[in-house]
């Protein structure tokens, strides 16, 4: 998924101005009932109500969002079946939500939705305190070896059994504590619950100050924050976490409403200066902005490399 | 600059708070942006606190998108949006006795055990005394445990968290439940109903499956129920049901609602005040030390607080003074200084480790990182020699808590008493009203119809639960502390390596283990006159 997202970044500036024409066409025929997949009040949450209130600005649209949790953003994207297809019901969730959560759930397919744009990325890495003195993956490998036991904080399924094949690759049995959102995971981490864990972007700040360390990156690429920490791929594992926030509406969604309302986000997510470009920039590394059929594909790509990852971690 | 001690963080802070963006000028003198914000959140925590059904979490939830796209997210901002915030905070609980007081309806759900002696006070015509006692109780155990927050916020924390690992968090929860089933719900037994049947509610489509577990196939129940339509049910219109049947019986025997009025005297007296001290006392010791403690919260210290009073008041009162529960002071300064005092020793978390304590917690931390300038965690208590910005922050954080404790000493004690003639409207008029109030304010924190009516089954529970004699404060505990138990005792079990007997490997959980059965079983043997 890294490559396409890549080229979207690059082919993004064309792209907005070749579709913001729709936006400015198209006016949706009601009030948009935004649903959000994610706790309120967490930075997921955040993201998509500035991203609310920017289209309001800009638009006049009428944005209404609600919080639908639960299941890895399964909730939401069973709400979303039920909802007209005419651009008045759009959910945010995850792309893990259509890959890894639906695979493993046996929930449908991706295209039980129709995918609408995402709006950005994750540094997701795996992350210590500083305090802890481990400088990479490598030592707590070691000191695991050494017969210390590490407690590794997970927040979704997927990284739940990434965390058990690094250990499963390296010779070591981790204690793998799975818990609510990335937030938890750093409270977990300052709290001495946990020895190590994944953070999606949320460390930048405690990185930035020098009380945690990014141990390793859990991308295919190097993290932004930490440009030396090491690969999965040096310890083995050749499975990676790239999840991207994303916006979906109901199955078979009219695709002029579906281009107008990616074509909006995108321009609020790229818009430097606005809240929402500097929220994402500041908690995920910035937009990543992708839509269309290559996003549909590279949500069908997740979905079907999933099962792999399912299925190694129950050998 | 060199050499800043702590007393210079604390002018630093000080500053901060006085000499940020001005908002207009009084006589010539300077009002700055965020003494105004402390202020206007204040009142619109008491409004919000005195609704049923309202309290501050919904009002932060708000207002936090509101201020932030006031504000911006430059560091100018995060005075004033946290100084609004810790305003809402502080004035919900000291408006969520009003209710309670006047109605037998608590504006929120800390405020249930207030409820038990302030309802009698009102109907002995002594409502405005009683909301005097509750302003007083309430000031002092929030400005106390704000003190001590303000004393012991670096290193509290991190002690707390040095000896409490998942596997003793776990058995701490255990002690909680058992305690507050044992000691609160009238018998152990109808505690134990009490407290089962919530943590039952509260497993309800929950946990870690994507099977959404106990639903029955049902897609209403499949999201789990809602935590408000839930607590409010059973606390709020369960009691609105029993006023309502109490006027019911009320009319037809005596062919008329009685009004209840004012008499005699209202005044708080010295007197008084060395009456309940002792209570406010206790009440703020153990309000402060749960706060301390992340994720246990205000219901859970107001019923303690309120148990241990009634245990001295038994003991020590004189035969004509009333009895906890048919109108003592000391019982609404007990639960009142208990609840508060949270809030404050709740920030003690926040502050040195970043993990909240409460839901109103998370928002602050929330507004912190949204807007930047300071990150809740163990750097921002540095001493540094070259000036830290945080620290300077968080002391003048510390500073609109004052200031925010010194309006609510007199600006809150002036609105509680306005909304003291509330009591003169007929209660026939009244509860319909209260009920209207509390099912729209369902309807707007869930934006479902599926909510109203959760409200409207728990009320009915909550309704035959006090005909019965059934406490519901255990099932509100268990339903809001039963996700967190689930949670904590699965990651403690994944911690241990899974260890079956992780509960009693450590000395300090084994402790708190036997003391949660030890409890159960001495109130099982406790003769029945000795339950009221």
């Amino acid at each position: 998924m890294k490559k396409t997202l890549k080229l979207a970044a690059a082919a993004l500036a064309g792209v907005c101005i070749s579709t913001a024409a729709f936006a400015q066409d198209w006016t949706p025929p009601g009030p948009i009932k935004m649903m959000i997949a994610f706790a309120a009040g967490g930075g997921a949450d955040t993201q998509a109500r500035l991203i609310a209130e920017e289209l309001e600005a800009r638009h006049g649209w009428k944005i209404i969002p609600e919080q639908v949790t639960g299941k890895g953003g399964l909730n939401a994207v069973n709400a979303l079946k039920g909802e007209a297809t005419d651009g008045t019901a759009i959910a945010m969730i995850v792309t893990e939500t259509l890959g890894y959560n639906m695979a493993s759930a046996k929930a449908g397919q991706p295209t039980d939705v129709t995918p609408i744009s995402t709006t950005a990325g994750t540094q997701m890495a795996v992350v210590s305190l500083a305090s802890k003195g481990w400088k990479t993956l490598g030592d707590v490998i070691e000191a695991a070896k050494g017969g210390e036991q590490i407690r590794f904080g997970v927040m979704t399924g997927q990284l739940g059994d990434l965390a058990y094949i690094i250990g499963k690759e390296n010779g070591v049995d981790f204690n793998i504590i799975s818990v609510r959102g990335g937030k938890a995971v750093m409270n977990g981490l300052n709290a001495g619950d946990m020895d190590i864990g994944f953070g999606a972007g949320v460390q930048a700040k405690a990185v930035a100050s020098g009380d945690m360390v990014e141990l390793a990156s859990a991308r295919s690429d190097a993290l932004i924050n930490s440009p030396d920490a090491p690969l999965l791929t040096d310890y083995g594992v050749s499975y990676v976490n790239e999840t991207a926030f994303m916006f979906a509406g109901p199955p078979n969604m009219d695709a002029g409403a579906r281009d107008a309302i990616a074509a909006a986000i995108a321009d609020v997510v790229n818009a430097e200066g606005g809240k929402a470009n500097a929220f994402i920039t500041r908690a995920f590394g910035g937009p990543v902005v992708l839509h269309g059929a290559e996003l549909e594909s590279a949500v069908q790509n997740d979905f079907d490399a999933s099962g792999a990852l399912i299925q190694a971690a129950s050998e | 600059m060199t050499d800043l001690g702590t007393l210079d963080y604390i002018w630093l802070g000080v500053l901060a708070v006085f000499q940020g963006p001005e908002a207009f000028s009084l006589l010539g003198l300077p009002i700055s942006v965020t003494v105004v914000m402390v202020t206007f959140g204040l009142i619109l925590g008491i409004v919000v606190g005195a609704t049923p059904g309202l309290g501050s979490v919904i009002a932060m939830a708000i207002s936090l998108p509101i201020l932030i796209s006031v504000f911006g997210f430059n560091s100018d901002a995060l005075l004033p949006v946290l100084g609004f915030l810790i305003g809402v905070m502080k004035g919900s609980t000291v408006g969520g006795a009003v209710p309670a007081i006047l109605f037998n309806t608590p504006g929120t759900p800390d405020a249930y055990m207030t409820t038990l002696d302030g309802y009698p006070m009102a109907r002995a015509g002594k409502a405005r005394k009683a909301l005097r006692i509750s302003h007083f109780s309430s000031v002092s155990g929030d400005t106390f445990s704000d003190i001590v927050l303000i004393l012991c916020a670096p290193f509290l924390a991190i002690l707390v968290e040095a000896y409490l690992d998942l596997p003793e968090k776990t058995a701490l929860l255990i002690l909680s439940l058992s305690f507050i089933a044992a000691v609160v719900g009238g018998s152990a037994a109808k505690g134990l109903l009490s407290c089962g049947l919530g943590l039952l509610a509260v497993y309800i489509g929950t946990g870690e499956d994507f099977y959404p577990r106990l639903s029955l196939g049902a897609p209403a129940l499949s999201d789990g129920i809602p935590i408000t339509a839930a607590v409010i049910g059973i606390l709020v219109i369960g009691a609105i049901f029993f006023e309502l049947e109490g006027l019911w019986h009320q009319s037809r025997k005596a062919g008329r609602i009685e009004v209840t009025r004012d008499e005699g005297d209202q005044r708080l007296h010295w007197a008084d005040i060395r009456r309940i001290l002792p209570y406010i006392g206790r009440s703020a010791l153990i309000g402060t030390s749960i706060g301390a403690l992340p994720g246990i919260g205000s219901t859970l210290a107001a019923t303690i607080g309120y148990a241990t009073g009634k245990r001295r008041h038994d003991r020590n009162k004189a035969k004509e003074d009333p009895a906890f529960g048919q109108g003592a002071p000391e019982g609404i300064a007990a639960t009142e200084a208990a609840n508060s005092s949270v809030s404050g020793a709740n920030l003690i978390p926040v502050l040195s480790l970043g993990i909240p304590g409460n839901t109103a917690a998370v928002f602050l931390i929330l507004a912190a990182e949204s807007i930047g300038g300071l990150n809740p965690g163990p750097a921002v208590f540095k001493f540094s020699t070259e000036q830290n910005p945080e620290l300077v922050i968080a002391f003048g954080l510390f500073t609109t808590m004052i200031i925010a404790n010194l309006l609510n000493w007199t600006v809150g004690g002036a609105m509680m008493r306005w909304l003291g003639v509330l009591v003169r409207i007929p209660k026939h008029y009244l509860l319909p009203v209260v009920l209207l109030l509390t099912l729209t304010s369902l309807y707007v924190q869930e934006t479902a119809m599926s909510a109203v009516w959760f409200g409207f089954g728990f009320g009915l529970l909550g309704y035959f639960m006090k005909r019965f004699g059934i406490s519901p404060l255990p099932f509100v505990i268990g339903f809001v502390l039963g996700g967190r138990l689930e949670a904590t005792a699965r990651q403690a079990f994944s911690a241990t390596g899974g260890d079956p007997f992780f509960l009693l490997k450590s000395p300090i959980a084994a402790i708190f283990i036997l003391a949660a059965v030890a409890v159960v079983y001495f109130s099982f043997r406790k003769p029945k006159a000795a339950n009221p």
